[in-house]
């Protein structure tokens, strides 16, 4: 798109442009006041200018290339990783490992010159990012060559493991999301493969990178999502580190059954993910960008966790160790050190809880430390004294329906349609999980459903007095 | 795609996220080149040691079963069972009370063994004979013996990584079927017993113990991928 001639001085850009789709109202709106006279041309040239409308189709139509680009390199990759499989012996070794080390260095060569095309080339740039990410997957296909050629009996995770780090290096340098979600890929596929190798009792990975992937990914990813200002990489990272941490202590868990390791596992990833802020570290004023997300992240953990936990299954009995697993110690530290940083984000948080700033949320800090409170004494009391039975199932469900109410509350008060909706899905899946968990009779069932809808309505009429109250009052600031 | 690079509005979009530097210089060439230098690295080093075994090892034969699984990246193999991978076996020998140790799933041990008596070569070699097993890794070997390195996991199962042998597509019928009637052969059990010593594998073993599996040979045929 070339600037505008009319483009001048006095129209200030926004720095960041806000998303497309209200754009593109925005652009529908401004014609019709426009042609209803209540906008002059003027005015309406200069909306066109702030919010660049002409860019709106170049970028969906560069956005379609650059997938179309993406998804050819993508193809191409698994072309030649499928060629090494099929190990073609027309060709001998020398020739294959000549041919792809070639076009490995080739390939991301041309794609890197390419892709630092100046302006004004920019078909020739998404070309060479797609080549890059065909470059991504010609390594893997190389690391695949060379562990046949030698008919290594090595675990298939490993080499994703040794893939991934490579294509992150990659991702550092080029500060390419692309490149960066497909090698978080890469070490999520090589998390699981040793995860199915553990489980079918092969050879146990004891394998230091996946005992330390928790530090991995929170030192490989989350530096790298500051480094390209990409939300998605946060929240990927997150999710790696979260689930890892989790995964990781199970097999402790399983040799023996301790509470306070049970306690540890689900309740310190959304402890951590809560209180996570760069300002740990950083002595900035500015908030954390990311912070908003790690928090929904927190909250998506939590809710896993009670479906999860509201199952009766787990109350029944005390839980019985399996000899078979074995854990590795290793993994504490991993879980020392995320404690380390949750402990301090949580000395931060302490500031803010006597400002009382958080009172126009239901899920604010105060809360999110209680239901983790609650979590962990219920496992430990059900692991290290006496089984809870009923009780710890009561309490799991409490917190599960609170949560989702409290999501649903948070939801309508600060307008935000995700919360209200994950809300809404969790209490709903909460109620159908236990309506199938429990075979009762009809009659009993109508009468819980009967008070589950009372308390509803109560909730509802409590809210709203509170609202009415509220709205005495100035407006609250929405942010956490 | 949020990497996209968008120069052309170089206030409204975010300048980090651009191969071109907002001052319109570009990104220099070693952006390119020190992570390509570390990824060939990773590609080099993944078969270093076996590379170093292959070209300086002594090369041995064993004794084998095989069946076939199938790899996502490396393809169709056959996975390898020893005869000195059995663990009944090696406590017998010499040393063999290593396996009843409580650190032995820990460290690796060494198994020597034994070349066949030198005389006729044979047509497919015989296999290499296990004469004791070791802790350490013993020093000063005569030239028919030979130290190969093993671990025992805790379900008493050893491997040498040699367990794998990856073959094409294209030969893996024909080969199964070959294999298949040597192991499994309708006749007497004396008979079985010649046919399995007619598949053994031949193996480099370098001086600390690695090994590589080289070729395959399935009564007189040999098959080198």
């Amino acid at each position: 798109m070339a600037p505008s001639p009319k483009q001048s001085s006095s129209i200030k850009l926004p720095l960041d442009l806000p998303p497309e789709n209200f754009r593109r109202q925005l652009r529908h709106e401004a014609e019709q006041w426009w042609q209803e006279g209540l906008i002059s041309v003027d005015l309406y040239e200069q909306l066109a200018q702030r919010y660049q409308f002409q860019a709106l189709e170049r970028e969906a139509s560069h956005r379609f290339i650059a997938i179309l680009m993406g998804l050819g390199g993508i193809l191409l990759g698994l072309a030649v990783i499928t060629f090494v499989a099929a190990n073609w012996q027309v060709w001998s070794r020398p020739v294959k490992v000549v041919l792809l080390l070639s076009l490995f260095l080739g390939i991301n060569a041309a794609g890197f010159y390419l892709w630092r095309r100046p302006i004004g080339q920019k078909g020739q740039q998404r070309l060479g990012q797609g080549l890059l990410l065909l470059g991504a997957l010609l390594l893997g296909a190389n690391l695949a060559l060379m562990s046949q050629m030698f008919h290594q009996s090595g675990n298939l995770y490993e080499l994703f493991l040794i893939w991934s780090l490579g294509v992150v290096a990659m991702a550092y340098s080029l500060r390419l999301i692309s490149l960066a979600i497909l090698a978080w890929l890469l070490m999520a596929i090589g998390y699981w493969t040793a995860w199915i190798t553990r489980l079918q009792q092969v050879d146990f990975p004891d394998q230091f990178l996946i005992q330390h992937l928790p530090l991995l990914a929170a030192g490989l990813y989350v530096p790298l999502a500051y480094r390209c200002r990409s939300k998605i990489l946060f929240a990927l990272s997150g999710v790696a580190v979260a689930v890892t941490l989790t995964f990781n202590l199970l097999p402790l868990i399983w040799t023996g059954v301790n509470g306070w390791l049970i306690a540890v596992a689900v309740t310190l990833p959304p402890l951590l993910l809560w209180s996570y802020s760069s300002q740990i570290w950083r002595s900035s004023r500015t908030p954390d960008p990311f912070q908003a997300t790690a928090r929904s992240l927190a909250l998506w953990y939590m809710s896993l966790l009670y479906t999860v936990l509201a199952f009766r299954v787990w109350w029944e009995q005390p839980w019985s160790a399996s000899s078979v697993q074995s854990g590795n110690v290793q993994v504490l530290l991993d879980a020392l050190v995320f404690a380390v940083i949750a402990g301090l984000g949580w000395m931060q948080l302490r500031h803010g809880w006597y400002q009382s700033r958080h009172l126009d949320r239901a899920l604010h800090s105060g809360t999110i430390a209680g239901f983790n409170l609650v979590t962990a004494l219920a496992l430990i009391w059900h692991c290290e004294m006496s089984p809870l039975g009923w009780t710890g199932l009561i309490v799991l469900n409490l917190l599960l329906f609170l949560l989702a109410i409290g999501l649903i509350r948070d939801g309508l008060a600060l307008g935000s349609r995700d919360a209200f909706w994950g809300g809404m899905t969790l209490l709903v899946f909460g109620i159908i999980c236990r309506m199938l968990e429990y075979n009762t009779g009809l009659l009993l069932k109508s009468v819980v459903f009967a008070l589950c809808g009372l308390g509803v309505i109560a909730a509802g009429l409590w809210f709203e007095r509170n609202i009415k109250l509220a709205s005495a009052l100035p407006a609250q600031e929405k942010s956490p | 795609m949020n990497d996209q690079p968008a120069q052309l509005q170089p206030t409204v979009v975010d300048p980090r996220q651009q191969p071109t530097q907002q001052s319109g210089r570009r990104l220099p060439g070693w952006r390119l080149w020190l992570p390509l230098l570390f990824q060939t690295g990773l590609i080099l080093a993944v078969p270093a040691q076996d590379a170093y075994t292959y070209a300086t090892g002594k090369p041995i034969t064993l004794q084998t079963v095989p069946v076939d699984p199938y790899d996502l990246l490396r393809g169709h193999y056959q996975t390898l069972s020893y005869d000195i991978s059995r663990p009944d076996q090696l406590k017998t020998l010499p040393g063999g009370d290593w396996f009843t140790q409580s650190q032995a799933q820990s460290s690796p041990f060494y198994l020597v063994l034994e070349a066949p008596p030198a005389g006729s070569s044979h047509t497919p070699p015989k296999p290499w004979k296990p004469v004791q097993v070791s802790a350490k890794q013993p020093a000063n070997l005569p030239a028919n013996q030979v130290a190969i390195q093993g671990k025992i996991d805790q379900y008493d199962q050893i491997t040498y990584g040699l367990e794998t042998y990856y073959m094409p597509e294209a030969q893996r019928t024909q080969l199964n079927q070959d294999i298949s009637q040597q192991v499994n052969p309708q006749s007497s059990s004396n008979n079985q017993q010649a046919n399995q010593q007619a598949f053994v594998v031949d193996v480099k073993v370098d001086k600390t113990g690695n090994a590589v599996p080289i070729s395959l040979w399935v009564k007189d045929r040999n098959y080198k991928f």
